[in-house]
């Protein structure tokens, strides 16, 4: 099976069940948005609380995290505080994390502002947007720039990798040629 | 060193030691006991061997019976065959040449020792019966120079001889540059295992210390052997990853007995209605419940006789009633379930909005109702009212069963009752029947889970330990990939025909009541190609496994899945742990009980090969919180 890409990164969505984090995933891959998705299960990640000694063994290698919630349920957004501890828990401490404030064409059932949820960002210092899977609003921008901030990430680490290469090549060609 | 005269220092002696992995010459010394020793030959330019020999002639038998080891190149393994040599003097003995070691290994209590070569890879292991191999690590730790590995603080990297002449010319060559206050190697060590908590600050500071050397031009030699190991060692530090590689220089031996061969169990034919019919008396009793269970364990049900039967199956229906005593429990049931029903559907405004853990489970049914097999007819389309009566049901078990309440997966688990019944109390009752089957599937803590998980890997393990091994050496020991599985018996991998089928034929708990475990067995064994040959990883296992969703043929599953069964259940070197899985007695006889085995506990999911043990461990502890 031939792969065909520049680059290949892990991401992962979590956030409680029905925030919406297949139907932004369905909507990123296949520009598409079906009301009626089955429930997540096993994949990354069924949102109910028990399932969560499970989901956290998908953070493992995990480059990136969208934190999901839905910008109608409050519920939603203050489990966004919980999940960030679980990741912190579990995942690597340099995976890029996002937030994402999802539904946002339900204006009329707003029950998280966006002021919050910048706010929320703000404090444990990663990016935040609102999109809607629905309506098709800035979900490709989510994941573009989370994929160009790991990005930004990996080649730092690169660019390290390489000067360590380049220090140890050195150092053999010293050592050779002083014996 | 073959002359037996030979001047002999024995620098450490230790008797009951059993010799579970040695290099292939050896083969004939596995899982026997004997005297360990560190033998130092002055004679031989100061060489140290690593030996063992057996304690006699016979061979004990309860050794014999011993669990045999998960090993890395089992595709190279062969049988101890159970004899041993007559002839038994010191240069037959094991003797390992400590310059080949490169590391060592502490487990299990520290009863364990484990000799790697330079690759990691294990050359002999030890087992210390009487007490613990601290003596001897003492002892190694005063004759080598040892560190503690980064990676598993149980692995004692042995850093080269100084003696090496090599190691003493690039020591020379760093000296009269006079680059480092250390000792050159270790400094480049140094360096490397800084560099990935601050690369920049340790890149630099190592930097700022060869600019002042001018060297002319690079001159391409082989590369030093001394600094092609920093380097590779760098590079395994600054990756962190685990590699193990195969390789040809040693086999890695173990006594791993085969199984019987794969029979083939042909798919019988689905119970009739005529059958059905013949089955029961004229008073609606069936009297061999269990001829009955054969049938539909061999073949399933027939759709026009199905629904009935999955009444008797999930216990809404008593096998060994009349007609008349069923007509009383179905009027009974059909009572107790409006009264339920009524209570949910009484709950005020005011008593929800007091009532946050109802009002949840509320929230949690309506969303998964609404994506519950949306696709098929029967639930399609909106404003469905079986979708009403799907919503209905599951609202009615959370108030039948409150401390369970509602959990994803359980409208899977619905879905095929109501669309086969077709009637809500039916369908109520009926899905408490699987229910009970299932519901530790779904306990808070998930232990029931977990059990399953570990179960399905001893089974793994002990009927393919290659693949088991492998799943192991790539993170995926714990099976998390077949949580969906096991989580909605495969309700998400097949058609609603298929799953029906699957099923009816679970529900028998025929073989046995863990059959849908070898089912799993089954479908990996189908996969395990695949996803060895593409070295998959952790990630890309869970989406091989998930995409085979729609691409399972469950006859063909079932019936590999009852040939693997009774494999296992003539294999000859049987254990408890796999007895208990399959429902069989335990005869406790098994020598040498790995305390692992014997207790249901997590880190019995760990394999029988001792490699990397202990980032296994951590990485379930990481897994399971």
């Amino acid at each position: 099976m031939a792969k065909t890409y520049d680059y290949l990164f892990k991401l992962l969505l979590i956030g409680d069940s029905g925030v919406g984090k297949t139907c932004v995933l369905f909507r990123f891959s296949e520009d598409a948005f079906n009301t009626t998705f089955i429930s997540t299960i096993g994949e990354d990640t069924a949102g109910q609380e028990r399932f969560r000694t499970i989901t956290t063994a998908y953070y493992r290698g995990a480059m990136g995290i969208m934190l999901v919630y839905d910008i109608t349920n409050e519920k939603s957004f203050e489990n966004i505080k919980n999940w960030i501890r679980n990741i912190e828990e579990n995942a690597s401490s340099d995976v890029e994390k996002m937030l994402l404030g999802n539904k946002c064409e339900l204006e009329d059932k707003r029950q998280v502002s966006k002021e919050r949820g910048e706010q929320l960002a703000v404090e444990y210092g990663i990016k935040f947007i609102e999109t809607s899977a629905k309506a098709s609003i800035r979900v490709e921008e989510a994941f573009f720039t989370l994929a160009r901030d790991i990005k930004a990430n990996t080649e730092k680490k690169l660019v390290c990798i390489w000067i360590i290469f380049v220090f140890l090549i050195n150092l053999y060609i010293i050592v050779n040629h002083c014996e | 060193m073959e002359d037996n005269q030979e001047e002999v220092l024995e620098i450490f002696t230790q008797d009951g030691v059993l010799i579970t992995t040695a290099p292939a010459t050896y083969i004939h010394y596995l899982n026997n006991v004997g005297t360990l020793l560190i033998v130092e030959y002055p004679n031989s330019n100061l060489t140290r061997c690593i030996e063992w020999k057996p304690l006699d002639l016979t061979i004990d038998s309860d050794v014999q019976d011993q669990e045999w080891t998960v090993v890395s190149t089992v595709e190279r393994r062969r049988t101890y065959s159970g004899s041993l040599p007559v002839d038994v003097n010191r240069s037959k003995h094991l003797k390992i040449n400590m310059n080949d070691i490169k590391s060592f290994r502490v487990s299990h209590k520290n009863q364990k020792l484990t000799f790697r070569d330079g690759k990691g890879d294990n050359v002999c292991s030890f087992i210390f019966q009487h007490g613990n191999c601290d003596g001897l690590i003492a002892v190694l730790k005063g004759i080598l120079k040892t560190i503690v590995s980064r990676r598993d603080k149980h692995v004692y990297c042995i850093l080269d001889d100084i003696k090496n002449p090599e190691r003493q010319q690039l020591d020379k060559s760093f000296a009269e540059l006079n680059l480092f206050q250390e000792q050159s190697s270790a400094y480049v060590w140094k360096f490397v295992k800084n560099f990935p908590n601050r690369p920049y600050e340790a890149t630099m500071e190592a930097f700022s210390k060869i600019t002042d050397i001018v060297y002319r031009g690079p001159e391409h030699r082989l590369m030093d052997s001394e600094v092609h190991n920093i380097l590779h060692r760098s590079l395994e530090a600054i990756e962190n990853n685990t590699t193990t590689h195969s390789h040809d220089e040693y086999e890695l031996i173990a006594h791993v007995p085969r199984l019987p061969a794969l029979k083939e169990y042909p798919r019988g034919r689905p119970l009739s209605f005529e059958q059905w019919k013949a089955l029961q008396d004229s008073e609606g009793q069936v009297e061999d419940v269990e001829a009955v269970k054969l049938v539909i364990f061999r073949g399933g049900i027939s759709s026009n006789v199905r629904k009935e039967v999955w009444k008797y199956l999930l216990d809404y229906y008593r096998w060994k009633c009349s007609h008349a005593e069923q007509q009383n429990l179905i009027k009974q049931r059909n009572e107790e379930y409006f009264i339920m029903k009524l209570q949910w559907r009484s709950m005020t405004k005011i008593q929800e909005d007091n009532f946050t853990d109802y009002r949840e489970r509320k929230s949690l049914i309506e969303k998964d109702v609404n994506r519950t097999d949306r696709t098929l007819d029967y639930f399609a389309g909106d404003n469905n009212p079986n979708l009403q009566v799907l919503y209905d049901i599951l609202m009615t078990y959370a108030m039948y069963n409150f401390d369970l309440g509602y959990v994803q997966g359980m409208s899977d688990l619905l879905s095929p009752i109501l669309y086969l019944m077709n009637n809500e109390v039916e369908a109520f009752w009926c899905f408490v029947g699987f229910m009970n089957k299932v519901s530790s599937n779904f306990d808070m803590d998930q232990a029931g889970m977990k059990e399953q998980l570990q179960h399905l890997h001893t089974l793994t393990a002990f009927y393919d330990p290659e693949f088991a091994n492998y799943l192991y050496k790539h993170d995926s020991a714990n099976m998390f990939f077949c949580f969906r599985w096991l989580l909605v018996w495969f309700k998400r991998e097949l058609s609603q025909q298929d799953v029906m089928r699957l099923w009816e034929v679970l529900w028998t708990d025929l073989p046995c009541q863990n059959f849908h475990l070898l089912i799993c067995v089954a479908i990996l064994d189908t996969e395990k190609n695949i996803l060895m040959e593409n070295n998959y990883g952790f990630t890309e296992i869970l989406k091989h496994i998930n995409d085979l969703s729609g691409n399972i043929d469950i006859s063909t599953v079932i019936s590999k899945a009852e040939g693997m069964y009774n494999q296992i259940v003539d294999a000859e070197h049987l254990t408890d742990a796999v007895r208990l899985i399959i429902g069989l007695p335990i005869l406790g006889n098994t020598s040498i009980v790995d305390s692992k085995e014997a207790s249901p506990d997590i880190s019995d999911l760990t394999t029988n090969g001792d490699t990397d043990e202990v980032s296994y461990e951590n990485a379930l502890t990481h897994s399971f919180l």
